[in-house]
């Protein structure tokens, strides 16, 4: 058996103020590409967090309708078209107001709000932990509304776990008093959310049509057990026509993600971000290694007069710039998760740490430490014995 | 005659050994820095055998070459121009390969210890093992017995920072000795020590070379240790200025010791004229030097009889610490008689011009003196 002696582990941690201090360095970057990253996905998560919650595996919507902010709606009739399918459990309307909805509390400005509405009598929010459904009947009262949580501070509500209720406000003019939370999230386009009933809806946005229940802006149309959504969407989309685009739910959740990173420079901007967390990794991590390296001259000049080879340095390097990602990482991890969960709290972003993220930032960080590697082992290989003597 | 007590036969037989003795063979070496317009010659025609287990000290100012010849033979640079063959391999168009094997038989140690600080004693010397693929359980007894035997079996297990100078040191002797090395190349590794450290040092390079026949090179300006040195070779500007065997130059001055016209010399120029003879071997009825022959040499018998003719006539015979064939050097006259082996001979040799310029330098000499004791009033 043969035990190799560590040197590249020796090596790092034999300074530890030294080390602590690249560690940080390296955390810091790691947090930056997570924060860059998380600012990216949870922008793009927020936009469809609110077609995530809804229990339907078909949705119907206007094939115009570029965005869900984009109030382009569909008549009623196109649900009862999919109601009458064979394979659909339920279809049920999604009515939204956006752009006309502005709440307003007393002593601050109205500012635009989206509002959902359904027919209380079905379910169409997913609300695994009955935060909608338990305060459905209370909701059938007049003047009433539940607001999400994550919605802006800036309405004036007071969102937080101890808030009395009812609080009291106007919406578009009419009273409306706020008797409960859910919790969804904010995006670009909406900066707060209401669910009402679908008869408190009609008397708040009358003007939508003659009857404003024959305008609607999502069809949530739930399948049986057995069925296949391709084919039924197939089918769907025949019987309905191409007035109306019927899609699955995930189907609508990439059409809607892939709006706005095309039209947005969001993706962009927090790609460069995240790059420039990478770069300041690189250059971090290649000062530690580059410094380790010329500190170690001599002694790694000495190894090649005794003959050790390239390959040898070459591993060396490698492990070292391993050991200090996997160790960065730890921390790094650690900060990003508590900046997540304030981030989120202060502006009601959806930043979710999700597995395939965490590995996703850990072979960037390991990635970046093993460049700064190679740019260092230049250095390393140039390391000439003759020049010992 | 020659007192008895002169080994002339260990002389003669050490003289020129045989090449599978050689450690070290440079042969007309030429270096060269630098490239284009800007090459400069910084080795010119260099010579030196090196004998298995000798240890040679190299001097000479910083600037002279010696550096440079240790890197070639240490394998650290490539050849140019000319021959070196070290333990056996001749370097010139060596392969990476062969090279890579041949710094395995090589030892080197530096005036910087360079010890990993991260490590301890045995760690890096560890390091020189696994380059061989010796396995832990068979390295481990090694290198404790290695640093025991260099006075650091209690600091086995100590770092760099905890040890002194002289112990750091010698850690980095143990890494540069523990695959036992058949050539070390030592680079002023006594300069960063005291006196008693660095006596320790050299004393574990006699015994190496002693025990192991190993071959041990070092450049140093250290004076203290030159006493360890069985050849000590100068260097200036690039050039083998001197090549001195030390016990065999000394033996060759007592030889000219005994004639009288070395005897006005000082003992530098003696050993300077000692350094100067050649050996040569002549076997049974072969002629040395022919009557009526200008001469060139003067010779010195160190081994068998020699018969002394003229004009044909065996007048006389020389034994073994004889001399002859002066005469015809100072006078700048023909041979005055034939000279001819009678058994295998071995002869010391002086060449003309050498002779002369002793001839010369005794009267400088003289001269010199009196001008020092006239200019003392």
């Amino acid at each position: 058996m043969s035990v190799e002696v560590p040197l590249a582990w020796k090596n790092l941690i034999h300074d530890r103020r030294k080390l602590m201090v690249a560690l940080a360095g390296i955390a810091f970057a790691v947090m930056l590409m997570f924060q860059q990253r998380g600012f990216n996905h949870a922008l793009f998560d927020s936009t469809v967090e609110i077609v995530r919650q809804l229990d339907g595996d078909i949705i119907l919507i206007n094939p115009a309708r570029f965005a869900l902010s984009n109030e382009i709606r569909f008549p009623r009739g196109a649900i009862d078209i999919a109601a009458s399918h064979p394979e659909v459990l339920a279809a049920e309307p999604l009515y939204i107001e956006n752009v006309a909805a502005r709440l307003r509390r007393e002593g601050r400005r109205a500012r635009p709000i989206r509002v959902l509405a359904f027919d209380l009598d079905k379910t169409l929010f997913l609300d695994a932990d009955d935060s909608i459904s338990s305060q459905l009947p209370a909701l059938r009262e007049p003047n009433t509304a539940i607001m999400d949580r994550l919605s802006k501070r800036s309405y004036g509500f007071d969102l937080s776990s101890s808030a009395t209720l009812p609080q009291s406000g106007e919406l578009s003019g009419h009273r409306l008093n706020i008797i409960g939370f859910f919790q969804s999230g904010r995006d670009f386009a909406h900066e707060g959310n209401l669910i009402m009933s679908l008869e408190n809806f009609v008397q708040y946005f009358g003007y939508r049509a003659l009857d404003p229940r024959d305008v609607v802006d999502l069809g949530v149309i739930k399948l049986r057990d057995d069925s296949n959504a391709d084919t039924v969407v197939a089918s769907l989309q025949n019987a309905i026509g191409g007035n109306v685009r019927v899609m699955t739910r995930q189907q609508l959740i990439d059409k809607e993600i892939d709006f706005w990173a095309r039209n947005t420079p969001i993706g962009v901007i927090f790609t460069i971000g995240a790059l420039m967390g990478f770069v300041v990794g690189v250059i971090i991590c290649y000062q530690i290694l580059a410094n380790d390296i010329s500190e170690h001259m001599g002694e790694f000049a000495t190894l090649k007069a005794m003959g050790y080879r390239n390959p040898y340095f070459f591993g060396l390097v490698i492990r070292q710039a391993i050991y200090l990602a996997i160790m960065g990482f730890i921390p790094g991890l650690v900060l990003s998760w508590l900046l997540f969960q304030f981030n989120s709290s202060m502006t009601g972003l959806l930043m979710h740490l999700t597995l395939p993220r965490i590995i996703t930032i850990l072979v960037a960080t390991i990635l970046m430490c093993v460049v700064s590697g190679l740019l260092a082992l230049r250095k390393l290989l140039a390391a000439d014995p003759a020049s010992l003597f | 005659m020659i007192k008895a007590e002169i080994d002339l036969d260990s002389l003669i037989d050490s003289w020129d050994p045989a090449p599978d003795l050689l450690s070290v063979n440079v042969d007309d070496l030429n270096h060269y820095y630098g490239e284009g317009e800007m090459r400069k010659q910084v080795l010119f025609h260099n010579q030196l055998k090196v004998r298995r287990g000798e240890i040679v000290i190299m001097t000479g100012p910083s600037g002279s070459g010696k550096t440079t010849l240790l890197t070639l033979i240490g394998t650290l640079r490539s050849v140019q121009e000319g021959s070196l063959e070290v333990l056996g391999s001749e370097l010139n168009g060596i392969t990476t390969a062969d090279t890579n094997e041949l710094r395995k038989k090589i030892g080197f140690i530096f005036q910087a210890h360079n010890l990993f600080e991260s490590l301890t004693a045995f760690q890096n010397v560890k390091m020189a093992t696994e380059l061989l693929g010796i396995d832990s359980a068979t390295a481990k007894p090694r290198i404790e017995a290695t640093l025991k035997r260099l006075g650091l079996g209690h600091r086995i297990h100590y770092k760099p920072k905890s040890l002194s100078g002289g112990q750091k040191q010698r850690v980095a002797i143990a890494r540069g000795i523990i695959h036992e090395p058949q050539l070390i190349l030592a680079d002023e590794p006594t300069a960063a020590l005291d006196a008693e450290s660095g006596r320790e040092v050299v004393t574990i390079f006699q015994e190496l070379a002693k025990e192991q026949n190993c071959t041990i090179l070092i450049v140093t300006h250290d004076n203290r240790i030159l006493d360890v040195a069985d050849r000590i070779v100068s260097m200036v500007d690039g050039n083998i200025r001197s090549n001195v065997v030390v016990k065999r130059n000394a033996t060759m001055c007592q030889i000219l010791n005994e004639f009288p016209i070395f005897q006005k010399l000082t003992p530098q120029a003696i050993s300077q004229v000692a350094d100067k003879m050649d050996l040569r071997k002549y076997s049974p009825g072969q002629e040395i030097i022919r009557q009526g022959e200008m001469g060139q040499e003067f010779f010195v018998i160190g081994r068998g009889e020699v018969d002394i003719e003229i004009d044909g006539k065996r007048v006389n015979s020389l034994q073994e610490g004889a001399f002859f064939g002066e005469v015809s050097l100072i006078k700048q006259q023909p041979r005055n008689a034939t000279v001819r082996a009678k058994d295998d001979v071995a002869c010391f040799i002086l060449d003309k011009d050498e002779f002369q310029s002793v001839i010369d330098s005794s009267t400088t000499f003289e001269e010199e003196l009196r001008k020092a004791i006239f200019s003392r009033q």
